[in-house]
């Protein structure tokens, strides 16, 4: 299908297919943190984004503001999210809503200045930089290549693809990494070899969320 | 997995609920939120202080509630921060109008929850302050000690920056007596054997029969070295001698020692590595002012122990003397 603009059911629709990929991701999320934390991320971050979901469907029916959805879903996992990904997706959400406030629907332009303020919204909370084997490793390409993608002039179905695929790419990239943020960053050489968990949880978002855009 | 749960989902209410119902003379529970306070909270005239992270470390963080330690805790799932809101609630509850100070491990999860709480309370006119506990050392080398752990000397700071705000300090003085026990504190901890998750069935890590981990984290998280087991005697000069030489803790120093068991391991054995630490201490000529042996900051049920030293000058010693009154620290 080709399409122009992502309409407002779409976005609140794709916080539901979040819900599911993570839930069914929910005990591989815990493995992964097992050797490098204690081995909870996916029931911390199962938990946070059921409040997501509750959240987003308590948005008012007559109300179409994307970018007011998406600050409802940041302010739910701030408040009832705990943990490290608590303020992180957090103040993601809130800051992607800010960028397209008033928004009934996405343009190609809006998609990239949402994304772009999601991924500015984890380096800003988290102090993070490329390389440090953590959600940002998964979220940061994603925005490099959906920027590429806009300026080839590509559709927004290539860019949500291209993003998704970047995604899973910068994702796999950590197991590599040496942990330089949070708890596992104190094994130094011990946290190699493992995919970081919150890289592994922003794929999944990504994978879903942007995955339901284009479907 | 053998425990005695009802179900995975509710295990933390359900603690809540009985501990309060057992210490309703000390404790009572918000409202609003999975906060716990002080009974008689917020204590008017007096600097609150606030503490909380993950549950599973009982008797902390809850059982340091009361006179003399802490007022309010903002309880987080199994090993995870609080959430904002829940951290936000406990510095209100806890601000008698002077403030509050809160006292955290160094962990990300509690860093950002807790310093997005500290933003909102501060917006609300609240004046708030931030100790961050550091006292593995283990978990990273001196040179980058801001990347350490907090670990069972977050159970000093409570008693320290508690006495104080009873005598009636204010939040700066807070601060800087805080921090600098925080400074004259060092722990480093063993494991031989991990916890079980009561969220997921799966133990914090895998070992062994016949190994350890030295410089466990109290989550279980690695250390820095994997051993054949030692005797009580090896991993504790092992451990003592890590921390002296940490400071350093010199000769002539006053300590206070904590013994802080993990969860499985029993007094009969904290006791008798205790002894042993007592014997390095006196051969580095290094007076023990005041001894904790017993469980004080556990990680459910591993087994092990971790060694802490505190320096001490002559207010920490007053403050470290002070009596206290919390539902699992008494002191008189």
């Amino acid at each position: 299908m080709t399409m122009e603009k992502i309409p407002f059911e779409k976005i609140k629709e794709a916080f539901s297919k979040v819900v599911e990929n993570l839930e069914k991701n929910r005990q591989y999320l815990n493995d992964l943190d097992s050797p490098i934390g204690d081995s909870d991320h996916g029931e911390s971050v199962c938990n946070a984004f059921q409040k997501v979901k509750e959240a987003v469907d308590k948005f008012p029916a007559d109300r179409r503001d994307i970018g007011a959805l998406l600050q409802e879903a940041g302010k739910a996992i701030i408040f009832s999210g705990g943990a490290a990904m608590g303020p992180l997706y957090g103040t993601a959400f809130m800051d992607a809503g800010k960028a397209v406030v008033g928004k009934e629907e996405l343009n190609k332009e809006d998609v990239l200045a949402m994304w772009k303020a999601f991924a500015q919204g984890i380096q800003r909370r988290g102090q993070v930089q490329p390389g440090e084997k953590t959600m940002y490793d998964t979220i940061y390409p994603s925005l490099q290549a959906m920027e590429k993608a806009f300026s080839e002039g590509k559709s927004l179905q290539e860019m949500l693809q291209e993003a998704i695929k970047a995604a899973k790419a910068g994702m796999e990239s950590t197991k590599d990494m040496l942990s330089k943020r949070g708890r596992s960053s104190r094994l130094g050489e011990r946290s190699i070899g493992h995919i970081d968990p919150g890289a592994a949880s922003s794929y999944f978002i990504i994978e879903a969320f942007f995955g339901s855009l284009i479907e | 997995m053998k425990k005695f749960i009802n179900s995975p989902q509710n295990l933390i209410e359900e603690m809540l609920e009985g501990f309060v119902a057992a210490n309703s003379n000390k404790v009572r529970r918000l409202e609003t939120e999975r906060v716990l306070v002080r009974k008689d909270a917020p204590v008017q005239g007096k600097v609150g202080i606030v503490t909380g992270g993950g549950s599973g470390h009982k008797p902390a963080f809850i059982g340091y509630i009361g006179k003399g330690l802490v007022d309010a805790v903002a309880v987080g799932d199994i090993f995870a921060a609080p959430p904002v809101q829940r951290a936000y609630e406990a510095i209100k509850a806890a601000n008698g109008g002077k403030g509050v100070l809160l006292c955290i491990g160094n962990y990300s999860g509690d860093i950002m929850n807790f310093g997005m709480a500290k933003e909102l309370a501060e917006a609300e006119g609240i004046p708030v302050e931030t100790v961050v506990v550091n006292d593995d050392v283990a978990s990273s080398p001196k040179e980058r000690m801001d990347n350490r752990r907090g670990v069972a000397g977050e159970v000093i700071l409570w008693k320290i920056a508690g006495a104080l705000a009873e005598e009636g300090a204010d939040l700066q003085k807070l601060k800087e007596v805080g921090e600098r026990a925080v400074f004259n504190t060092r722990s480093m901890g063993v494991a031989h054997t991990p916890c079980v998750l009561p969220t997921t069935g799966k133990p914090s890590f895998e070992i062994g029969e016949d190994e350890m981990e030295i410089g466990v984290g109290h989550h279980g998280e690695p250390g820095i070295q994997r051993t054949k087991m030692m005797s009580a005697d090896e991993v504790s000069e092992l451990l003592t001698l890590k921390v002296i030489e940490d400071l350093p803790f010199k000769s002539g120093d006053e300590v206070v020692v904590l013994i802080n068991g993990l969860g499985s391991t029993s007094l009969l054995e904290m006791y008798i590595c205790f002894r042993k630490v007592n014997q390095i201490l006196a051969d580095h000529n290094i007076k023990v002012h005041r001894t904790y042996v017993g469980e004080f900051f556990t990680s459910l049920e591993m087994g092990g122990f971790s060694v802490t030293l505190t320096k001490l000058d002559d207010e920490l010693k007053r403050l470290i003397d002070a009596p206290c009154d919390g539902v699992h620290f008494i002191q008189h």
